[in-house]
């Protein structure tokens, strides 16, 4: 079965070529537009991975985070950031809210997918 | 009240009133005495004459004792009123004639009266007696009896006299002296309101007037002299008060002025804080906001060039990798520009840390290594063997070689490019130094000028054949600064350029010391956590001659030399490595080696590591004490020192590292006692 990654990015076409190439590379890719579907998607669908991008509208990525790090469903979904500041802070803030990585946009795909691949396995062995 | 105490003008009017008075009574009394005196002579002169006529005349009456002629003669005396009696003696003593002006005041018989004719006081009364003689014959006595009333009246006039004299003198002496008193009492009262009124009123401008030159006249002149000594000293204090009121009040507005520039400065300040803050934030969010559609265009030329593979569209690929080119170069110039506004916002802080050049040099060139077989270049790297680690910020420090390593690639095809990493001593500091060179294109004499300077590349056609920012120079120059390094260009167009990078073996920033309990903030790089294989030794010493040397001696040991160059310094490096082996100096600035001592052996993590103290200190006993494991007096011997740390390394790896390394094994008493033997000065 194919694993299943939500995306949560408010950008169109962010969104829109992240979940193409995503889904070129194998992965069902669910999609939520701000924080609050991202939630609600989470705990409804379960996917197996979560790309949170952190700068959402009204509940910002490590807010969602730290939501789905405090329910006990969806406590065990991987979450990778993304976000476009590049500074050292943003690292430490996204794995303080409880993110398993970080990574910064532009994104170097082939980074992010060995990331994902790494977190999958890694939920596997669990 | 006394005397004494009275005004002189009392006193005064006293006192000529009573001497006037004393001299008018001597002499009114002496004058009166005289006077009664003399005229009681003259009365009884007169009473002695008068004796005398009534004794001749009555003298042939007596002869013949007629006694009635006798009586008549007598009676003559009724004309002298103070002649009361007078009697005719027979010279048989019996009483012959009488005249008695009252009653009988004389005897019948002759009283002794010797000598004759003397005269004697009895009572009130003035007695004469008299020899009455006829032809030298002795025919009776003649006994004169006055009363004095003359004599008595004159007195009590005098006396009358005197007295109202007197009172008229006493009068008229009051008033002279009561006039005359206020010659010397007037001034001496003016000068005592003066000085009341001077007292009184704190006034130093009056002045006592000076009647005459008499003592009181110098008396006044003194006194005004002194007040104008007074005066002017009080003229000169009010003076010095006065200035010393505007000074204070000078300073007062100086202080207010201080304060209000202060709060202007502290205010200019939070404003300028508040727009430096406004900027990261403006710049971040600007970066994030190019960065957002940056990450589309990559994304989905990245992604289309994948489907151009798939289904073999050989021109789609090349044009949608140029759209891919130009995207990575937006976004480093993006890049370059946030780290150069970090730069000139003062927000680019130095972490420093101590780290192995070797290491991070062999990371670069893996990182590189596309890039230098891109345009078929060789690479050549030669580190000197005395470059060990270095404290610095490392991420600076690899972009700065990194940006002159992708430089020369950049700029160079099939050619070399060479990395050179020396250290040397200059004005008694310790330089590292990189030197990139390449054979490729050059610099001409002209664009060096501007080559570090921002968006100056040196030719702006070589932006569009070459690519890049031309900001990788600028901020390797900014950063170089930041590191108190230095950084110089030698080229020559056509033929090639060399970059030399210099920076302190110990970068120190201005606010080093203060950031050095924050150990926090360094945390162990990539460099030294990949070094678990090598050993680290900790070599703890102010002396930076001491620290270099120690490095060469170690460096044949292939392990990692990291040096702290204090005692906190020293903890923070053995906390953060876990050393083998350290070795301590006892005599530096602030916490000394017996400290740092102290704290490795009561820290449970650290206090297996064997410290061997290095110093000039001959106090091997404390040190034992304190629990080093050996003690070497300086100077060392390279040999000692290596054969000591290669014991310790083979006891550790041969150990399981749970079981703590007790100070007393018997290789650190031999290698003392070896110590002790060799070292001279050791007594």
């Amino acid at each position: 079965m194919m694993p299943r990654i939500l995306l949560v990015e408010d950008n169109e076409m962010n969104r829109d070529m992240l979940s193409r190439r995503l889904q070129r590379k194998g992965y069902s890719v669910l999609i939520a537009h701000d924080g609050e579907q991202g939630l609600a998607k989470a705990c409804s669908e379960i996917p197996d991975l979560i790309l949170m991008d952190i700068s959402l509208p009204f509940i910002d990525g490590y807010e969602v985070t730290r939501r789905v790090k405090a329910n006990p469903r969806t406590r065990h979904i991987p979450v990778i950031a993304l976000t476009a500041h590049a500074l050292l802070t943003d690292r430490d803030r996204a794995l303080n809210a409880g993110c398993n990585d970080y990574d910064t946009k532009p994104v170097d795909f082939a980074r992010l997918t060995e990331k994902i691949e790494n977190l999958l396995v890694n939920e596997k062995k669990l | 009240m006394k005397f004494q105490d009275l005004s002189i003008k009392r006193k005064l009017i006293l006192m000529t009133m009573l001497t006037s008075s004393i001299a008018l009574l001597l002499s009114s009394v002496s004058f009166l005495i005289y006077d009664l005196i003399s005229f009681r002579n003259l009365l009884t002169h007169d009473l002695a004459t008068q004796a005398q006529i009534i004794g001749y005349n009555s003298a042939a009456a007596m002869a013949f004792k007629d006694e009635p002629a006798a009586t008549a003669t007598l009676s003559a005396l009724t004309a002298k009123g103070d002649i009361v009696s007078a009697a005719l003696y027979s010279p048989n003593g019996q009483m012959f004639a009488h005249y008695f002006r009252g009653k009988k005041t004389l005897a019948n018989v002759v009283p002794i009266c010797s000598p004759e004719n003397s005269y004697r006081f009895e009572g009130q009364f003035l007695e004469v007696c008299h020899e009455v003689t006829l032809n030298g014959d002795r025919v009776g006595t003649l006994l004169l009896q006055s009363d004095m009333s003359q004599w008595s009246m004159r007195a009590r006039r005098y006396a009358t006299i005197c007295l109202v004299f007197a009172l008229v003198s006493v009068f008229l002496a009051f008033l002279v002296s009561s006039k005359l008193q206020k010659v010397i009492s007037g001034p001496i009262m003016h000068l005592e309101d003066t000085m009341k009124m001077v007292s009184a009123n704190k006034n130093y401008e009056v002045r006592a007037v000076k009647s005459y030159s008499d003592e009181i006249g110098s008396l006044i002149d003194g006194f005004n002299a002194m007040l104008s000594d007074i005066q002017q000293r009080d003229g000169a204090l009010r003076g010095a008060n006065d200035e010393l009121q505007t000074r204070t009040l000078e300073l007062e507005e100086e202080v207010s002025q201080r304060k209000q520039a202060q709060e202007e400065l502290l205010n200019a300040k939070h404003v300028a804080e508040e727009a430096s803050r406004a900027k990261s934030t403006f710049l971040a969010n600007m970066s994030h906001e190019l960065r957002t559609p940056l990450n589309a265009i990559i994304g989905y030329s990245e992604m289309l060039e994948e489907e151009a593979r798939d289904s073999e569209k050989a021109d789609d690929i090349r044009d949608l990798q140029k759209i891919q080119l130009a995207g990575k170069h937006l976004l480093s110039l993006i890049n370059d520009v946030l780290d150069l506004s970090k730069i000139e916002a003062g927000k680019m802080p130095l972490h420093l840390e101590t780290f192995d050049v070797r290491l991070m040099v062999s990371e670069i060139v893996t990182t590189l290594q596309p890039a230098i077989e891109k345009n078929k270049n060789a690479l050549r790297v030669r580190v000197a063997d005395e470059v060990s680690a270095m404290r610095a910020d490392v991420t600076k420090v690899r972009q700065i070689l990194f940006n002159l390593l992708s430089n020369a690639c950049k700029f160079t095809d099939q050619g070399t490019i060479g990395l050179d990493v020396d250290r040397k001593l200059e004005n008694g500091q310790d330089w590292i130094r990189f030197q990139v060179s390449d054979t490729g294109i050059g610099i001409a004499a002209k664009q060096k000028e501007n080559l570090f300077k921002e968006f100056a590349q040196a030719d702006t056609s070589i932006a569009r054949k070459y690519g890049g920012t031309g900001l990788g120079l600028a901020i390797s120059y900014k950063f170089v600064q930041l590191m108190k390094g230095r950084i110089s260009v030698e080229s020559e167009l056509g033929h090639g350029a060399t970059f030399t990078a210099e920076l302190p073996v110990q970068v120190r920033t201005d606010a080093a010391d203060a950031a050095l309990p924050d150990g926090s903030r360094d945390s162990p790089t990539a460099a030294a956590r990949t070094k678990t294989d090598r050993d680290t030794i900790l070599v703890i010493d102010d002396d930076a001659a001491v620290r270099d040397l120690m490095s060469r001696f170690l460096s044949k040991l292939d392990v990692n030399v990291v040096a702290a160059r204090s005692g906190e310094e020293g903890l923070r490096l053995a906390a953060q490595f876990h050393p083998v082996i350290i070795t301590l100096d006892v005599v530096m600035p602030g916490r000394d080696g017996w400290w740092v001592l102290n704290q490795l052996k009561a820290d449970p993590e650290l206090s297996e590591i064997p410290v061997i103290m290095v110093t000039i200190v001959d106090n091997e006993a404390m040190g034992i004490n304190l629990g080093a494991s050996n003690y070497l007096v300086k100077p060392v011997h390279r040999e000692r020192l290596v054969d000591l740390i290669e014991k310790y390394r083979v006891t550790r790896s041969s150990a399981p590292k749970t079981i703590k390394i007790p100070v007393s094994i018997s290789p650190t008493r031999k290698t003392q006692g070896e110590v002790g033997a060799e070292n001279p000065r050791r007594r």
